[in-house]
């Protein structure tokens, strides 16, 4: 039924081209397709099933396309898992897919919308150049008749709501040339096998671990793009995921997890085995500590220290989605999806704070940043983009398609696998001026809790999902020792609270560096608020085991 | 309570003595694989250790499924990749309740077994830790199931079929060999796949095709707190070839291949694989220019391979026995035991115990079913009177016992299904007169033509009560035979439509030569492989109509590579530089 109706607007669309249109059909953007295929045999099927399709795609009498690209992405993941010591999961994953975009109509008003928005379809992984053609042959066909219908929906959907800004669908841009090595792995997985095996035993050590497990991903994504603006682009790059983690119940039921992790672009920055150990028997050792803690009865409303880890992902949580240049549904004539879409030139962090997405950048401390590249997934040059100034909002990151006042990408447009490209981050820097070292916040802390009368302040080490935080101390006042406590949710944790109740940063940096949803990288420092809410979580606890685990054998030393 | 206590010792009691059996037969178990003895060990701790608690288990199994998995995909002569895998699982099934009423109940029967990885190593400490974790929260699952199950039967009114929930069987012990990973060589597949993928070059009109190599080889350790403990392994090696393409009016035409054995040395040639897929390459290529059939009422000849399939969606699903339990069932043949349902010279039976027929390997042979039963050959339509059903371990009204049938893949509720469907008939001539007596069929009807199916393919089964009562067969190659003896005529776009009793019953005559085919079964409790085998047959009537789908048009563009040749034929592509 979807179909007729998609049939009977195709028809009817030709209809209107003809009666609106006395002009012959549009020609192609007159850029042109690149002939350069840098001696590779993808780019070169690329290229060259581009230059047919460009040349010749015309169904009937209807529109030909304006703009065509290709995005090849070729991903390898190495996966692997360990418990107790043994090897739970080996799996190589290889693929290469194509995603293709078609756009008829013209820059200011095209088809990209609805069913308009690209095909996928399976690649070879042989260079076989007619097969490889063949591919993209069959996508580039589904991908044009699509922009036909997506074409006819648009019009059906403008005519439905007031469209207030006079926006293009699609920004005009300058083309690239980028073509850098594919990426390889280049990492021993048998000897990081062996370290999942170790790494697990280690959970031998405290037997009452309900699960446990360490596992890794060792991915490998090389990108080959090429589009009718005479675009050209290949990259290569490799991300090294390293995890453990451990689940447990406290004797009242209430769960409890861990984990720990690296996530590395070049494979000597993974840890060493000695490190691994330190931080697997650390981690182990608070299941025990946590278990006992004392859980967070009454609301507490006073001062509350981040450290820069959890500090990064309150940024990634409250700050991350609202500055991504996201065009709102047709007819919402907001500015941007996110939150922060009326603060433009307005205050949203403190004013000693600026914060820069950095795509060039290359390293900060001396560890590599995961979220770099120098051409973005639509063929945009990366741009270093000051997102706030002193404390305002004076840009968002921003793919080709324009929201109001920013009519140009600045090079944010990204894609994890064969999805539409959208603005994402890269490398986003928090800086703050008057950063001290952590002990002086530390003890500024206690300094506000000791003004205020308060017995102890809290300390959040570590978060888990939804900013629930993992590692939460009380720091007592009298003479600053820590106790871990469980149980605990933060209460209107907001953009409002960054806003407005920061009083003091660290000069410290922490680097989080994000596999998914993409390769990208959070800096920040450490945070002291002024005041933040603490309260009982009141999530269901599950009943214990009914039974006892099974007896565990003692620590073997795995090699 | 009290009704608690008297289950709980009956049960207990039934497991003292199917343990005594197991000691009795296994004296030590010492030698089993360490994978059987684990999970062994680590049901008898959860027996033990459950049976203090309320409700009770009155039922646990561990099926641990350990399995190699090669996958080589090519199209048009070039590899689209390849995976190998080695994975090992465990399903964890738990019942509390009583064999009379359990957390299996009705609807509540698909959430009553829990999947997990197991580590590949055999380190049983690791393996229990995870054995022990799932059944927890199985049986937790099992608990609040029961007790919803308890209060829902309670308020709703009588069920038609109050059979139990689970039938009482024998422990069945079978230590087979663990198959290891599969020995190929993959270099020389892939180049093989290459070639055979490579045919469909030679077809500019087929838009999409694969060929791909699968080698399975998975090995079951299954025990259950009844004294079950099974060790078996079935591998399947399968080439699967697939074309698809489309008529310029936009229907969508498809022709597949499969070529299953158990071991390389029984897998067809090289040679004879790449003439079949030649076949289904040119089939395509003329059904795009075959004409659009028109509606039909008339004779019909099946080819053995067509009345197969035909048998085993139309017959064999229906036959199936939760189908004749269930609320929602269409229940066709729930009331027709012992009652004609066929012609008198049809018999259907199945047997997953036979490995081949005729030479060809069956795809549904098995020794054990996911149950831990032992396959048998059960008789279902016995000279056109209907015997009994597909059953797995829930019963059904005259029905208490599993026939080996409990079938369902790995993370899914076994339920009856299929195995090696075998159709016999005793009324048959020469398969080379059946020709002729379609022809003196149509004559006989005044028809203008026949139709013959050469090949038809299965689809969904529509057995639900709010679905019409058709059954889904997608005849695929279909040709029109005419009474003066002009040339058979292929036609596109056939759709059967009647309903299953009636057109069953307007089978006149057979052939002799039973034809077999291999395939993948999809229902309920997943995908199976199975095998249907029939002689052709000869309908007095079928009523087809032309089947309504598919509008995108074929590519606008020709394929790359064979644009010169093609340009001309293209109308809607505007010739360029002339």
């Amino acid at each position: 039924m979807k179909r007729l109706i998609s049939i009977a607007l195709l028809l009817a669309l030709s209809i209107v081209a003809f009666a609106a249109d006395d002009k012959p059909a549009p020609a192609p953007a007159t850029a042109g397709v690149s002939s350069n295929d840098h001696g590779d045999a993808v780019l070169k099927a690329m290229l060259a099933e581009l230059k047919r399709s460009q040349d010749k795609l015309q169904l009937g009498q209807m529109q030909r396309p304006y703009y065509i690209d290709y995005q090849v992405t070729e991903i390898q993941d190495n996966i692997a898992d360990a418990t107790l010591g043994a090897l739970r999961t080996e799996q190589v994953n290889n693929g290469r897919i194509v995603r293709v975009v078609v756009r008829i109509g013209d820059y200011k008003q095209d088809s990209y919308f609805g069913e308009g928005m690209g095909a996928v379809e399976a690649m070879p992984s042989d260079n076989d150049e007619i097969v490889l053609r063949r591919q993209l042959w069959l996508a580039t066909d589904k991908a044009y008749k699509s922009a036909l219908s997506g074409f006819t929906q648009k019009q059906a959907a403008l005519k439905n709501v007031e469209t207030e800004s006079d926006l293009a669908d699609f920004s005009e841009e300058k083309s690239s040339q980028s073509v850098h090595d594919v990426a390889k792995l280049n990492a021993d997985l048998d000897k990081w096998k062996q370290t999942l095996r170790a790494t697990s035993d280690l959970f031998r050590g405290d037997p009452n671990i309900e699960m446990s497990s360490a596992m890794l991903n060792f991915r490998v994504l090389n990108r080959y793009y090429v589009n009718t603006e005479g675009t050209v682009t290949r990259s290569g790059k490799t991300i090294y995921s390293l995890l453990f983690s451990g689940a447990d119940q406290a004797d009242d039921g209430m769960h409890i997890e861990r984990s720990h992790g690296w996530v590395v672009v070049k494979p000597d920055e993974l840890p060493k085995q000695d490190e691994i150990n330190k931080e697997a028997k650390e981690l182990i050792n608070t299941f025990e500590v946590l278990k006992k803690a004392p859980l967070v009865e009454d609301d507490y409303r006073g001062p509350v220290l981040f450290s820069a880890d959890a500090a990064t992902s309150l940024f990634e949580r409250l700050i991350v989605p609202n500055i991504l240049g996201v065009r709102p549904d047709l007819g919402n004539p907001a500015r941007t999806n996110g939150e922060f879409a009326s603060y433009f030139k307005a205050r949203v962090l403190p004013e000693n704070f600026t914060v820069v997405d950095d795509p060039k950048a290359k390293e900060i401390d001396g560890q590599t940043l995961a979220g770099s590249y120098d051409v973005d997934d639509e063929g945009v040059e990366a741009q270093k983009v000051t997102v706030i100034d002193k404390g305002m909002l004076t840009n968002f990151l921003l793919g080709r398609e324009p929201i109001r006042d920013f009519p140009h990408s600045n090079g944010h447009g990204r894609t994890a696998l064969a999805g539409a490209p959208r603005p994402q981050i890269s490398n986003l820097i928090f800086k703050a001026d008057k950063g001290i070292p952590f002990d002086e916040l530390k003890q500024k802390l206690i300094q506000m809790c000791k003004d205020q009368g308060r017995p102890y302040g809290y300390y959040v080490e570590t978060t888990g999902a939804q900013l629930s935080p993992r590692l939460l101390w009380r720091v007592y006042v009298n003479d600053g020792h820590m106790e871990l406590v469980r149980g605990a949710v933060f209460k209107q944790l907001d953009t409002r609270a960054l806003r407005s109740d920061i009083v003091a940063t660290g000069n410290d940096n922490y680097v989080y560096n994000r596999a998914e949803p993409l390769p990208s990288s959070i800096v920040g420092p450490s945070l002291l608020f002024g005041e933040l809410e603490i309260q009982r979580a009141n999530r269901t606890r599950e009943k214990l085991p009914q039974y006892p685990a099974p007896a565990l054998g003692t620590e073997k030393a795995s090699n | 309570m009290s009704f608690f206590k008297s289950l709980f010792l009956s049960v207990l009691l039934s497991l003292f003595s199917s343990s005594a059996l197991l000691a009795q037969a296994t004296p030590e178990g010492q030698n089993d694989p360490v994978l059987l003895q684990t999970l062994q060990h680590e049901l008898g701790r959860a027996m033990t250790s459950l049976s203090k608690a309320d409700p009770a288990p009155y039922f646990i199994s561990y099926s641990g499924n350990e399995e190699y998995n090669s996958v080589i995909v090519g199209t048009n002569g070039a590899l689209m990749g390849s995976i190998n895998r080695h994975d090992r699982t465990v399903d964890v099934s738990v019942r509390v309740g009583s064999r009379d009423l359990d957390n299996t109940h009705g609807e509540n029967r698909f959430n009553a077994v829990t999947t997990a990885s197991l580590p590949l190593e055999d380190r049983p400490d690791a393996i229990s830790r995870v054995l022990w974790i799932n059944t927890d929260r199985m049986y937790k699952k099992a608990v609040q199931g029961f007790l919803e199950i308890k209060t829902n039967t309670k308020v709703r009114a009588e069920e038609e079929d109050s059979s139990p929930d689970f039938s009482t069987e024998k422990p069945q012990i079978f230590i087979g060999k663990a198959s290891t990973p599969p020995k190929f060589d993959q270099h020389e597949w892939e180049g093989r796949i290459r070639r055979l993928s490579a045919i469909f070059n030679k077809y500019p009109d087929i838009e999409t095709s694969n060929v791909v190599l699968v080698v399975t080889d998975a090995t079951r350790y299954f025990v259950s707190s009844e004294g079950s403990k099974l060790v078996d392994s079935r591998p399947l090696i399968r080439v699967l070839a697939l074309g698809s393409t489309r008529s310029n009016d936009g229907m969508e035409l498809a022709r597949s291949e499969t070529f299953d054995a158990a071991t390389f040395d029984k897998l067809a040639s090289e040679q004879e694989m790449a003439s079949k897929i030649e076949k289904i390459a040119q089939d395509l290529q003329k059904l795009k220019k075959a004409p659009v059939v028109e509606p039909f009422n008339g004779p019909a000849l099946l080819s053995g391979r067509a009345a197969a399939v035909f048998f085993h969606e139309v017959v064999g699903h229906r036959l199936e026995g939760q189908r004749q339990r269930g609320e929602n069932e269409g229940q066709t043949f729930t009331k027709m035991v012992g009652q004609p349902v066929l012609p008198k010279f049809l018999s259907v039976e199945d047997d997953p115990t036979l490995v081949s027929l005729g030479g060809v390997e069956l795809s549904g042979n098995y020794d054990y079913d996911e149950e831990g039963e032992k396959s048998r050959k059960v008789e279902l339509i016995s000279n056109g009177i209907l015997k009994q059903f597909l059953m797995s371990r829930m019963p059904i009204k005259g029905f208490e016992q599993s026939n080996g049938h409990g079938r369902g893949q790995s993370g899914l509720m076994p339920v009856g299904r299929q195995g090696n469907l075998i159709v016999r008939s005793s009324k048959s001539v020469p398969d080379s007169q059946l020709r002729q007596e379609l022809i003196n069929e149509i004559k006989k009807q005044k028809k203008p033509f026949g139709l013959y199916f050469e090949d038809i393919a299965g689809g969904f089964t529509l057995t639900m009560r709010d679905m019409p009562q058709a059954f889904q067969v997608m005849p695929l190659m279909v040709w029109k035979v005419f009474p003066d003896g002009r040339p058979d005529q292929l036609v596109r776009g056939v759709n059967i439509i009647g309903t299953p009793l009636n057109a069953l019953n307007r089978i006149v005559l057979t052939g002799q030569k039973q034809e077999v085919f291999n395939g993948e079964c999809g229902a309920e409790s997943g995908s199976v492989p199975v095998a249907a085998a029939a002689p052709a047959m000869l309908f007095s009537e079928i009523e087809v109509e032309k089947v309504q789908q598919g509008h995108e048009r074929p590519p606008v563009l020709p394929p790359p590579g064979v644009e010169k040749a093609e340009v001309a034929s293209q109308s809607n592509v505007k010739p360029e530089g002339r």
